[in-house]
Order: C-alpha cells, then sequence, then structure tokens
C-alpha cells in the first residue's frame, strides 16, 4: 500500500460501514418505538417514573451504581435471572422506553436491580429495607460485599428535638449509638423512590410472542 | 531509501531530535496518570472484599472510585502512552522530522486538563455511568480538540513523508488515529447530545467500547510489535505480503464486533448476531497476524533473553493471542451465558488494555527513550524488577481471574445458591487481585524512577551520546 488517499477512503469506510450496518440500521428499526396502550386500563405502558425517581436516577447515576449492577433481565432459559428472582420475565426493548439514560450494566459483582422495586417478587423491599440497605448493607444482608453509602444519611442526637418520621429502624449493632437517629438525606429519599420504581411487571401482548423462542420444528416434519 | 547508512543514522538523529521534548513530555504525563490510576485502581479493588475501605466519604464510594481509576488509567496513561509512540514512530518511518512541535506541548496539556477535570469529575458526582464515557460532558471538546492536534500532526507527519513504501506499523497508526476521534464523537453525540432512545444507548455503547479497545489500542500495540520485532532480530516480517489482508480484515471484522457483548441484552438479537459472526471473522486477521509476528520471531527466540524490549512485546503478543480467543468464546451464546457479568468478562477488556497495549508502550519506551534522550537506563535492576513484576503479575492475574471468573458464573448460574455465598466465594479472588494489581503497580515505580534517571537533566552526567549498539540493517524488502 502506498497511496495515501486510498487508505484513508477504507479507514473512513471500515468505520462508516460499521456506523451505519449498527448503529443506523438499529436506530430505523426500533428508533421508533412507543409506549404500548392497553386495551383493557388504556393506560400507556411502560409508565413513566414519578419525579422524585427520576431525581433518583440521577443519583444512582452519579454514585456509580452502574459499576457492580446490571439492569437487564436475561429470559428464562438463559441464565437464571428469573429463577434467581430477577424479573418474572426476560426483559423486552419496550422496557427501557420508561429510562431516560440505560444502565445495562456488565457487571454482577451485586445482583440484578432491573426489578429491585418489584414487591411481587420482593415482598420485603419497602423503603425501609433499601435505607437499611444503603447506610448499612450487613443489617439486611448478612455477608453482602456491597459498601456502605453512609454520607447519604444525617446523624443527628434525639434530645431536644421530636423524632424525625424518616429515622432508621436500624438494629443496636448497627446503630451509630444510643440518644442519636440516623435520617435520610433528600439523596437518599430520591435514591429509594427510584430504587423502589424499577419494575417491569406489565406483560406486554405484543411483546409475549415477539420475544419467545421459535417452536422447535418436529423431526422429518416439513 | 536513497541514503548511505551514515546518512540515515545522521537523519534518525535529527528526527529523534525534533521529537524529543514532545514524546519525553507526553510520556511523562502518561507516567504520572499511570501511578494515580494504578493506586486508585488498587484503593478500588481493595475495596471489593474490604466494603469499609473508604466507604464513608462520597468522593471515594466504589462506584466513583472504579471508574475514576479505570478513566485515569485509559485516557491518561493510555492515550498519553499512545500519543508518544504513535508520534515518534509515525516520524520515524515517514523519515521526516516532528515540525512545530510547540503545538505537541499545548495539545498535551489541554488534553492531561481535560482527563484531569474528567476523573476528577467521576469523583464529585458527574459521572455519565457509561463505561468508559463516565467523564462529564463538559471535558468533551477539550479532549477532542486536544486530540485533534495530535492526530493532525501524526497525519501531516504522514503526509510529507521522504520514503515510497508505506509500512504495516505506519497503517495501524494512521487508522487509529481517524477511528477513536471518530468512534467518540458518534458516541457523545449518539448518547448525551442528541441521545438515542432505550435500548440504543446500550447498543452505541458497546459500538464505542469495542471500537475503542479494537480500533484504538489494539492497532497501537500492533503498530509497536510490527516495528519493534524487525528492528531488534535484523529481518523482515515474515509472510509479509499477508499484513495487508490481515490489516484491512481486522479493522473491518472489529468494527462489526461490538454487537457481541449484548447477548442475552434486551435488543434485537441480530446485534449479538451480527457480533458473534464478526467475531468468527476475526479468527483469519488473528491467525495472518500471528504468522507475521511469531513467524517473524520463529526460531530466534533466544534473542527475547538479550531484548528488554522484545520480552515486553513478546509478553504483548501473546496477550493479543489471548484476548482473541476471549472474544471469540465470549462470542459463543452457550459460553457468554455463563461467563458474562463475571470477573472473567472484565478480564478480556483488560488482557487488551493493560496486558497487550501497556505491556507494548513498555517495551517501546525501553526502546525508544535510550534512543531520545542519548542514555543507557541507568539501573539494570530495576528494569528486571519491571519486567519481572509485568510478566508474573499479568500471568498471575490473567490465570486466577479466568478460573475465579468461571467459578464465578457457573455459582451465579445455579438459582440454589445464594448470592451472598457467591460474594463470600469470590472473596479470596477479589483479594489475590489487589494482590496482583500491587505487583503491577511495583513495576510501575520501577519503571518510573528509571525513567526520572534517565529523561531529568539534573540527574544526567553530561550530554555525550551513550553507546547505543545500531540494530542490524534491515534486509531490503519487495513490497
Amino acid at each position: 500500500m502506498r497511496n495515501g488517499l486510498a487508505l484513508f477512503f477504507g479507514v473512513f469506510a471500515a468505520l462508516v460501514l460499521s456506523w451505519a450496518g449498527l448503529l443506523l440500521t438499529a436506530q430505523r428499526q426500533i428508533g421508533r418505538l412507543s409506549q404500548f396502550k392497553d386495551p383493557a386500563d388504556e393506560i400507556l405502558y411502560p409508565q413513566p417514573m414519578p419525579g422524585l425517581a427520576n431525581q433518583g436516577r440521577l443519583v444512582y447515576q452519579d454514585l456509580g451504581c452502574a459499576t457492580c449492577h446490571t439492569q437487564q433481565v436475561r429470559r428464562e432459559g438463559f441464565g437464571s435471572d428469573v429463577a434467581r428472582k430477577w424479573g418474572q420475565r426476560g426483559g423486552y426493548a419496550r422496557d427501557y422506553l420508561r429510562d431516560e439514560t440505560v444502565f445495562l450494566g456488565s457487571n454482577r459483582l451485586g445482583p440484578d436491580l432491573r426489578n429491585a422495586g418489584n414487591t411481587e417478587l420482593h415482598p420485603y423491599a419497602d423503603a425501609g429495607y433499601f435505607y437499611q440497605l444503603l447506610y448499612a448493607p450487613a443489617s439486611v444482608t448478612p455477608g453482602s460485599l456491597m459498601p456502605a453509602h453512609p454520607f447519604l444519611f444525617d446523624v443527628h442526637p434525639v434530645a431536644g428535638r421530636q423524632p424525625s418520621a424518616h429515622a432508621l429502624r436500624l438494629p443496636s449493632r448497627f446503630s451509630p449509638g444510643p440518644g442519636l437517629e440516623v435520617v435520610p438525606t433528600a439523596r437518599a429519599q430520591a435514591l429509594v423512590a427510584y430504587l423502589q420504581g424499577l419494575k417491569d411487571t406489565y406483560d406486554y401482548p405484543v411483546e409475549r410472542s415477539r420475544n419467545a423462542p421459535a417452536a422447535q420444528p418436529k423431526e422429518g416434519g416439513h | 531509501m536513497n541514503f548511505t547508512d551514515t546518512n540515515g543514522r545522521t537523519e534518525q538523529m535529527e528526527i529523534d531530535a525534533s521529537a524529543k521534548w514532545p514524546v519525553l513530555f507526553i510520556f511523562t504525563h502518561a507516567l504520572a496518570w499511570l501511578i494515580v490510576g494504578g493506586a486508585l485502581e488498587l484503593a478500588a479493588a481493595i475495596q471489593l472484599h474490604t466494603p469499609d475501605f473508604l466507604a464513608d466519604c462520597a468522593w471515594f464510594t466504589h462506584g466513583r472510585l472504579a471508574p475514576a481509576a479505570q478513566n485515569a488509567l485509559v485516557y491518561g496513561w493510555g492515550f498519553n502512552a499512545a500519543f508518544a509512540f504513535g508520534l515518534w514512530l509515525m516520524a520515524r518511518l515517514s523519515a521526516t522530522t516532528l515540525r512545530h512541535g510547540g503545538w505537541l506541548f499545548v495539545a498535551a496539556k489541554f488534553w492531561n486538563i481535560g482527563v484531569f477535570l474528567g476523573v476528577a469529575g467521576i469523583l464529585a458526582g458527574y459521572s455519565t455511568s457509561f463505561e468508559l464515557l463516565e467523564m462529564p460532558r463538559f471535558v468533551t471538546f477539550l479532549l477532542l480538540a486536544a486530540y485533534a492536534i495530535v492526530g493532525v500532526w501524526s497525519v501531516t507527519t504522514f503526509s510529507i513523508r521522504n520514503t515510497e513504501n508505506v509500512f504495516a506499523s505506519q497503517w495501524y497508526l494512521f487508522g487509529a488515529a481517524f477511528w477513536f476521534p471518530w468512534l467518540y464523537a458518534v458516541a457523545q453525540v449518539m448518547l448525551f447530545r442528541a441521545p438515542v432512545r432505550g435500548v440504543l444507548q446500550p447498543v452505541v455503547h458497546a459500538w464505542y467500547v469495542n471500537g475503542l479497545y479494537g480500533l484504538w489500542f489494539v492497532p497501537v500495540a500492533l503498530a509497536a510489535a510490527y516495528y519493534l520485532l524487525p528492528k531488534i532480530l535484523g529481518k523482515p516480517i515474515a509472510h509479509y505480503y499477508l499484513a495487508p489482508l490481515a490489516f484491512w480484515w481486522l479493522a473491518i471484522a472489529t468494527a462489526f464486533a461490538g454487537g457481541s457483548r449484548l447477548i442475552g441484552a434486551p435488543v434485537p438479537v441480530w446485534i449479538p448476531t451480527l457480533g458473534t459472526v464478526a467475531n468468527f471473522m476475526l479468527v483469519v486477521p488473528v491467525v495472518l497476524i500471528g504468522l507475521n509476528l511469531f513467524g517473524t520471531l520463529a526460531g530466534r527466540y533466544a534473542s527475547l533473553s538479550g531484548s528488554m524490549t522484545l520480552r515486553f512485546v513478546f509478553v504483548s503478543m501473546l496477550a493479543f493471542v489471548l484476548a482473541s480467543v476471549c472474544n471469540f468464546a465470549f462470542a459463543l451464546r452457550g459460553v457468554a451465558e455463563t461467563v458474562q457479568f463475571t470477573l472473567l468478562y472484565g478480564l478480556r477488556d483488560w488482557l487488551l488494555f493493560y496486558a497487550c497495549f501497556s505491556t507494548a508502550m513498555f517495551g517501546a519506551a525501553y526502546f525508544i527513550l535510550p534512543r531520545l534522550t542519548g542514555h543507557e537506563w541507568r539501573s539494570p535492576a530495576l528494569v528486571r524488577i519491571h519486567l519481572g513484576a509485568t510478566v508474573l503479575g499479568v500471568g498471575l492475574l490473567t490465570g486466577g481471574l479466568a478460573w475465579a471468573g468461571w467459578q464465578q458464573g457457573r455459582l451465579l448460574h445455579d438459582p440454589a445458591v445464594a448470592f451472598t455465598d457467591i460474594a463470600r466465594a469470590m472473596t479470596p479472588w477479589l483479594a489475590f487481585r489487589t494482590g496482583g494489581l500491587a505487583l503491577l503497580l511495583l513495576g510501575h515505580a520501577a519503571f518510573l524512577i528509571n525513567f526520572v534517571l534517565i529523561a531529568c537533566p539534573v540527574f544526567s552526567p553530561g550530554t555525550a551520546p551513550a553507546q547505543i549498539n545500531p540494530p542490524p540493517a534491515l534486509e531490503v524488502l519487495k513490497a
């Protein structure tokens, strides 16, 4: 190869081909995917998250939760995501229309969080559970390797003031001391609202058939 | 070339003189980031098995520290090292001096300010949470503008070349010089300026990450191997006629291979399938490149003991093959099902970036820096420590994390095993990982000391050019 111009065009073409073949084609295929209106209750799914949860998404993003947590449920039969109760079904592309930023993630040192707020799967997962998990992970899941996030909480003395309604009910082993209460900050409240909002409970009739594996043809059949 | 041998040498010295200060300046930054990033990475690694470590401070929570470390290493060490090496090699191979080098100081300064602001931004909570694109949006322009100067210098140096033939290393450097800014700019636009919706974001992201490793770091590492092997061994690249085919095939197939990172993800299934096909196609260029590089080395393995550079390049070549095997295996659905999201899954990227690219840069540095400064390496013991730490660290981490990741994948696959039990089973391996990273950091520290001794004028006894054994003359190539 001696010709610099030919080299340039080749190099250019190699990348443009993949950009058009992969990104542009994908955009043309599902770029206009829209919410689905359930014929029975006339609600658009996936439903957008409430405002506080949307703020919590930014907290999730800035704390880098996606470093150790994925948000994708692989379909039944591919991995054990459904058996581990990380979701009732595999995820659909349409589920993610809800998310302004998609935190798919690539590392499962922590469990998948796509359905962290799904109380059908995790009946114990109320706000108090998440606060405790964030303040002292070992207090709800002994042996957990998750780091504590004490900076999301204020610790102040109870004496001389009305106790906070949001104060955490911690086992004495994890409490900062007698006469002190642990109160979630606004950031913690937003983050927990977001975690509680993480659920894909609605099963789209249009997606179910489309995402099911093709039926195996009978042996010898045509 | 039309020069006699002596004239050729003088010209090389002229080129080296023109490249000396920009390259040293950029490489100093690279090394500083290597140490800073390594320290951050070590701290983040400790947090994985000792969750209390630095947990009280929001700036150093694991979710911020780990990406900050990765960005410092990739954009701080990786890019600066690639800039320094790429500019020098482009000038050498184009047989022309590096002109108006002053602008390169400006570019390097802006690039490093950008990386610093980016890493600090991640720690301060302005992360975007897209792996390798975490740096806050405000540094994008700074990085692109700084990169533009370096890229333009590299390409102009190529276009005013005084040689007839264009060597393989130049194709790879030229390609990488164009691919990175396009990948980066497209990813920035499609993810942040005018974001695509829903799962298209992970598709863009997978395309970028795959491109960053496969079309930036790997080409620069290959440029080093293609240049240093024949130079040190004094023989041409074996089966050189295969090299153009390997280059184009590698470029096209790699560009399409990103989809395989999304196997099982909620994206249209043709995207991962296309990635799998592209990864299968990558077998051919990897074999061809293997024929080129290992074929050149064949029968001359004894030379490895004589040259530090060769040994580092050899590690890099092995890592390239191993990472390609990983890429190929992980593109198979059955394998991906188990290894996805485990330590083994992350090992592939680490192999590409550290074991393949970074060791190639170490090798290149041991070759270039004595020629630029005119001094020999002051402490052979420190060089040996660096090599030993690298070989041992890369070997241990690769073996250990591959085994641990496979176990983790199998445990994750079995829903009867509680998640905390998996965490417990992984704890010793995460501690092992910390040890491996500490070992690598030790090697980097040894390298830094040697670099300061050779590059800092204060420590240099006089300015007389040191004895460098002239490399044996190359046989004439018929390309």
